[in-house]
């Protein structure tokens, strides 16, 4: 096992100094030179992508799409207002990153969202802060007005002439506005429902404008890019996994907590800085990339390090790197209970295999929780995720079903026993 | 020319009376098959399709929710309906008649029924003097169905288990 | 264009159809329950999911672009088990009442279930159960019916222009509703009956009556609004059962407005009249046809031999058919009698016209216009499919100018308006006609307002533009005024002059001479100048006419007064004779709607009880006086008679000009004014007497008086308060009820309604006090 991490952090570094959200701390470090240097240097906008590209970041927000590629499918002529949009709405169970990004670094937040919107020509940026932090909310705000004084936002940025703004916009806790289109829905006062895609939004975004959406950390990121290259993100992590990335660890653990290390550190090295299993226990099994990514067990994961390609290979999602630990005191059929209740709560309802089977899964798996399963209610929770998976508007269909699918096929016989002998097979 | 002595026989012998007489003789003395109808009757299946009959539940409300199915199965369109809202905001029947002059008693309007409202009983001795007297209304089939909810429902459970 | 290849098929379809266009076009059917063809797409329900070569999952066909060279599969293995998996999901929460539904045999959900559901279900848990909702008089809910479709939703959105329904809670919770226990008033609503794909918006006066299948469909038209919307008549045992939209898009598109609809109450109303009737020592004695012929033919013979035939005044509903309308003023002439009209609520007639007034256009070109001035219609009242085109429209990019004597809300967003009092109507008018620089005497002492001097501008920019007279601006005291103003402005700006014929058939009525000639009297001169006899078909012109008591008072003065009407209630107070005739959809027939378009229909029922359709009772009326000419077999006969060359005998005679008008009324009259235009529900006998429109809350407004809270407040008077209503030396008490959306000095009353026949004209002088 190697030592802990020490090298360089691109999002929390702030927290090695006192008083890491305040703007001096961050200029004091270098803060807002990349957007100062493009400005003054009028960096083409195809070069920043160029730098972003070479990073290899990918969206921090779960589904680990390009940011480069994504930036780059933003039209150029576009006659008429285009938005950013950074997607703070962390309802993902387990995630807990980008609340301590706005926290403790916003200022790098702002200045990756003015990059962007200087890169993609955009007009305005909004930050859709969950509804559940709402003391972040304000902290925001204050970091925004604090960032407009000192001339980073504003109809002149930097003395440059150029204009832009971010708005920070409150949600209310609905986990569907994470998703990108909901999201914008939301923003626009209506429904969180997510659109139909085509169009995407960088057609037909906010207010059926072009729009990027990228997550908090991903847009977080940018100003490290830009100060120190695409190719030191890079180096930072591993090939087509750049960078650093925060892991959000929680479960049965001895230290939970955000841990920025390097994308490609085995997994085995993150349950050390976090303290290992509590003690007495040993590790069943993890989810590693928030709660609607498949679950895998101890041996699996033990052998997987933390980057997008392994624990794809592995047969889960890296997702938004929130790493759920659960020894062997956990009823796999309890926690599946409580995973499928809460997509079944949170499915907006709009597209009928989600809203209608949803609540079809919660039911039979609290049936079976409840000692009231049948023999063949596995395969029929199989073949309900089968009819959800892949038919809904969005994706928390697939969402819902990650876990029920995995739970089911990694921990088969302890659903069968809670079948047939009406009771558990943990602490039995 | 045999033949010619044989039938001499035969004919002065009454053979061929002694041979009827022993037809008769064994029925005589076999086991009857006449049923002395009305002293007497045939054995009923629980399937029988006789007069038709109205259902209620237990606690008295009609069964029939006015589907209208048995009219629309009915291959003699002899079942007539009227349906409205009843002050409880269900769906009734206004109207029900079966005209039994038409009926062909296949059971069909039974089949169809979604509640077992409307049935077809083991009853089959009935008549009338005019030809509105076979002109059932929804009151006369209620009525009977009132008056043999017990054999009907023995019936009906008898059945079930083919069903 | 795109070709593309669906089940085998090869397609080309115009770039940026989606892949269910594409079907449509080839004929191939794919499920689908949120899809419509007039609403926006949700792509919500799944149910038309498809497979796409090179797609890895099964994609919508409402909502996936074709692309060139694509190749669909709609009934592949993989599109079917995605479609059954949708179905499955659809049904677990979706109860097993068909049999006590009213959508049961004509249920999408029923009929897609047939071809992709499973025999047993694999549901075994609870199923969801919804609350009720109260969604007003027409239409019935049984929400636990309801699959999420959205498309009552969308349809408020889109077409009606008012979200009376939404879809409020997540996931599973999520139910259709109207608003804070609000009821859904649109005059559309009825609509959303037809959109449900299930059980969970139903008719509510239709509720249980019959079942989809045991009733026949014919074709009718509806004999209300000037369009002409195309109904089919649903009939089970010679009784009209339910109203439905026959597709028509020149005309109402796939939609009802909720009196088209709901209006065939009225056919089995108890107030029809089934069996001729002859007043005998002040009371009504049925009697048997021949006798009452006779009665009737003899007493009009007596009223013409001693007064002579211009003592007789023919008075015919717009609403009935052109048969009958040319019958009519046939009988009329050939008893040497001019005074004939069907315009009963008109009161100026002043100015020449040389043809009959109509829209002006094909009711389609409506949607293509950019600039229109509405003069005087709360056209989402008067006309709600009409109202429906020109809010498309205006999505595309119109503006709506509005001068008016009521800021009504149109629901589409109105770029310029001018409210004043009716007895201003022509100024301002006048003021628009100024600033568009229209050629016209008269204007010199009109000031223009900067209101005036905005709907000029928007009136001289865009391309095809429209000036449209409605129900108000006919029924004016000025009205002539009103339109040689809008034949000004139509001619200065390039737009199209049109009116927005308020009943059924008044075009047809003008085509076929239902007007007096040389010599003859129109509706209110028959009125004012009492006649000794009246012949009226159809008509309540003690209701509908433009001053009530005056042609109440004339009635109940005349010697004779027979009466054709299908109500026995029409008349009985002052007719000798009242003679049965068939209603709408009981006689064979033809209108006129307000393009100049002919529609004929034959009878969906025979008429009730003894009655005869009117074409034979006037023919033999006819035969009664031993006229030539009177010898017509069919309706077919009678209609070659009246327009030989069909729709182009009446595109002929169709014409908006008018001359010889002088604008005079310039100057507003003092103190407090009546508004008098036509409540939505009182427009003709039918809807009057169809309870369930008169219950909404369109129906019910019509039945109050209503002013602004300034007036209310200024007179001392309590809104929601009966108040003494006084006109013209009578008085009515009414219920009052608060609009800040009329002018000050305005009482709003409608006409037609029975319990203000004595307040007389629809304008002029009003006064309202305490109880």
């Amino acid at each position: 096992m190697s030592a802990p991490y020490t090298g360089p952090k691109v999002c929390l570094w702030t927290l090695d100094h006192a008083n890491p959200a305040s703007l001096e701390t961050y200029v004091a470090n270098g803060g807002y030179s990349a957007l100062k240097k493009i400005l003054a240097e009028k960096t083409p906008a195809a070069e920043i992508i160029e730098q972003v590209k070479i990073s290899a970041l990918r969206g921090r927000g779960g589904a680990g799409f390009p940011t480069g590629l994504k930036w780059s499918f933003m039209p150029r002529n576009y006659e008429g207002d285009k938005y950013i949009v950074c997607n703070s709405d962390e309802g993902e169970p387990g995630t807990f990153k980008d609340r301590d990004i706005i926290e403790f670094n916003p200022h790098q937040l702002i200045e990756g969202m003015v990059i962007a919107g200087y890169t993609l020509g955009a007009k305005a940026g909004y930050n859709y802060i969950h509804g559940e932090i709402f003391e972040l909310y304000e902290s925001w705000e204050k970091a925004l007005e604090e960032a407009r004084s000192a001339g980073y936002l504003g109809n002149n940025i930097c003395g440059s002439g150029w204009a832009f703004d971010v708005h920070a916009h409150q949600g209310y806790g609905a986990y569907v506005c994470g998703e990108e289109t909901a999201l914008l829905e939301s923003i626009e006062g209506k429904k969180g429902q997510p659109r139909f895609k085509p169009p995407f939004p960088a057609s037909f975004g906010l207010y059926g404008k072009p729009t990027t959406i990228n997550n908090t950390e991903t847009l977080a990121s940018i100003p490290w890019i830009m100060r120190n290259g695409g190719q030191a993100f890079l180096d930072l992590g591993k090939p087509n996994n750049g960078g650093t990335k925060i892991f959000s660890i929680s479960g049965h653990v001895n230290k939970p907590g955000n841990y920025e290390i390097p994308m490609g550190t085995p997994f085995a090295d993150l349950l050390v800085m976090a303290g290992g299993v509590r003690d007495g226990h040993t590790l069943k099994a993890v989810i590693p990339g928030g709660s609607s990514a498949p679950v895998l067990p101890a041996e699996i994961i033990m052998a997987c390090t933390l980057d997008y390609d392994s624990i794809a290979k592995a047969g889960s999602m890296f997702g938004s790197g929130a790493v759920i630990v659960m020894d062997e005191t956990v009823c796999m059929v309890k926690a599946l209970e409580r995973l499928s209740y809460f997509y079944y709560e949170e499915s907006c309802g709009q597209c009928t295999p989600c809203r209608e089977g949803t609540g079809w899964m919660y039911r039979v798996v609290h049936r079976i929780e409840h000692g009231e399963g049948r023999p063949e209610d596995l395969d029929l929770l199989m073949s309900v995720g089968n009819n959800i998976a892949g038919r809904t508007i969005c994706a928390l269909g697939e969402a819902a079903v990650g876990p029920v699918q995995s739970f089911i096929k990694h921990f088969r016989q302890e659903f069968e026993y809670h079948i047939e002998h009406k009771r558990c097979m943990v602490g039995a | 020319m045999i033949s010619t002595i044989k039938r001499f026989f035969n004919t002065f012998l009454l053979i061929e009376l002694l041979k009827g007489l022993a037809v008769t003789g064994r029925h005589l003395f076999a086991r009857k098959i006449t049923i002395q109808y009305p002293d007497e009757r045939t054995p009923q299946s629980p399937r029988f399709r006789g007069l038709h009959a109205q259902r209620r539940y237990a606690n008295g409300e009609e069964r029939c929710i006015a589907c209208k199915l048995c009219e629309a199965v009915c291959p003699a369109m002899a079942i007539t309906i009227e349906s409205a809202q009843r002050a409880d905001g269900t769906r009734r029947t206004t109207r029900y008649d079966i005209d039994l002059t038409k009926c062909i008693f296949c059971g069909f309007c039974e089949e169809a029924c979604p509640v077992d409202a409307i049935v077809e009983t083991r009853i089959f001795e009935y008549h009338g003097e005019r030809r509105g007297d076979l002109y059932y209304t929804k009151a006369m089939l209620l009525a009977v169905g009132d008056q043999y909810e017990a054999q009907i429902a023995a019936d009906r459970a008898a059945d079930a288990k083919y069903r | 264009m795109p070709l593309i290849t669906i089940d085998d098929q090869q397609i080309e379809i115009a770039a940026g159809s989606t892949v269910m266009d594409a079907a449509r076009a080839a004929g191939i059917y794919i499920p689908h329950f949120c899809y419509h063809k007039k609403l926006s797409i949700a792509a919500s329900c799944r149910m038309c999911l498809i497979e796409v070569e090179k797609a890895p999952k099964p994609l919508p066909a409402c909502a996936t672009p074709v692309t060139d060279g694509m190749v669909v599969r709609s009934y592949s293995a993989k599109a079917v088990e995605a479609q059954k998996g949708v179905m499955e999901f659809l049904l677990i929460n979706h109860p097993l009442d068909c049999p006590i539904c009213d959508q049961g045999g004509e249920c999408q959900l029923q009929d897609i279930a047939v071809g992709y559901g499973g025999v047993a279900s694999r549901y075994a848990e609870a199923k969801r159960v919804v609350k009720e909702k109260d969604l007003g008089p027409l239409v019935a809910t049984d929400m636990t019916r309801c699959i999420h479709c959205s498309r009552c939703v969308r349809f408020g959105q889109e077409i009606a222009g008012i979200m009376e329904l939404g879809m409020p809670g997540r996931g599973e919770h999520t139910e259709v509703m109207p608003f804070l226990e609000h009821h859904v008033s649109s005059e559309l609503s009825g609509n959303v009956i037809d959109l449900c794909p299930v059980g969970a918006l139903t008719s509510k006066p239709f509720r249980f009556s019959a079942r989809s299948w045991e009733m026949a469909r014919r074709k009718g038209i509806s004999p209300h609004d000037g369009l002409g919307s195309n109904l089919a008549l649903q009939v089970k045992d010679n009784r009209v059962m339910r109203v439905t939209p026959v597709d028509n898009e020149a005309i109402n598109e796939c939609w009802l407005a909720d009196r088209d609809r709901f209006s065939y109450q009225a056919l089995n109303s108890a107030e029809r009249l089934t069996r001729p009737m002859v007043k005998d020592g002040g009371r009504w004695v049925e009697v048997d046809w021949p006798k009452a012929m006779a009665f009737a033919a003899g007493a009009l013979k007596v009223i013409r031999d001693t007064h002579g035939a211009s003592a007789i005044g023919f008075i015919a509903s717009p609403h009935q058919t052109v048969e009958e309308l040319y019958l009519f003023q046939k009988l009329a002439r050939a008893l040497g009698c001019e005074n004939i009209d069907s315009r009963i609520d008109r009161v100026d007639f002043s100015g020449r016209r040389d043809g009959v007034e109509w829209l002006g256009m094909a009711v389609t070109d409506l949607n293509k216009l950019d600039r229109v001035l509405l003069v005087a219609s709360t056209v989402r009242k008067e006309q709600p499919l009409i109202a429906q085109r020109l809010r498309q429209a205006v999505k595309k990019g119109a503006q709506v100018n509005v001068v008016h004597c009521a800021d009504d809300d149109l629901l589409c967003s109105v770029a310029n308006k001018l409210i004043a009092r009716p007895s201003d109507l022509v100024n301002i008018l006048a003021q628009v006609a100024k600033a568009v620089g229209a050629d016209i005497d008269g204007l010199s002492d009109v000031v223009v307002s900067d209101a005036a001097r905005a709907m000029a501008a928007s009136l001289k920019s865009g391309e095809k533009k429209a000036v449209l007279l409605g129900a108000v601006a006919q029924q004016h005291p000025a009205a002539s005024e009103l339109h040689v103003l809008a034949q000004a402005i139509a001619k200065a700006t390039g737009a199209t002059l049109g009116f927005l014929v308020d009943s059924a058939n008044a075009v047809g009525a003008g085509v076929v001479g239902c007007r007096p000639r040389q010599g003859g009297l129109n509706a209110a001169a028959m009125f004012v100048a009492p006649k000794k006899a009246y012949v009226i078909l159809g008509a309540e012109p003690e209701l509908d006419a433009a001053d009530s008591a005056v042609a109440h008072q004339a009635l109940a003065g005349a010697e004779l007064v027979i009466a054709l009407s299908p109500f026995k209630t029409a008349g009985a107070d002052y007719a000798q004779v009242m003679l049965p005739v068939a209603a709408y959809a009981e006689t064979a027939g033809s209108y006129v709607n307000m393009e100049g378009r002919l529609q004929s229909w034959c009878a969906a029922i025979p008429p009730q009880g003894e009655a005869r359709t009117a074409w034979k009772v006037l023919r033999v009326l006819g035969n009664q006086f031993g006229l030539a000419g009177f010898d017509q077999d069919s309706a077919e006969q009678v209609l070659a008679e009246a327009l030989p060359e069909g729709e182009a005998t009446v595109r002929a005679r169709l014409n908006n000009e008018i001359a010889d008008v002088t604008v005079a009324h310039l100057n507003a009259a003092a103190g407090i004014e009546r508004l008098g235009d036509t409540a939505v529900y009182q427009l003709d006998a039918y809807s009057r007497r169809a309870p369930a429109l008169q219950v909404t809350v369109d129906g019910q407004v019509g039945h109050a008086a209503m002013a602004c809270g300034a007036l209310i407040a200024r007179l001392g008077l309590s809104e929601d308060k009966p108040v003494k209503v006084r006109q013209s030396d009578a008085e009515v008490v009414f219920k009052l009820m608060r609009d800040d959306r009329l002018p000050d000095n305005v009482v709003r009353l409608a006409g037609g309604l029975a319990a203000a026949v004595q307040l007389g004209p629809r304008f002029g002088p009003i006064s309202l006090e305490k109880m």
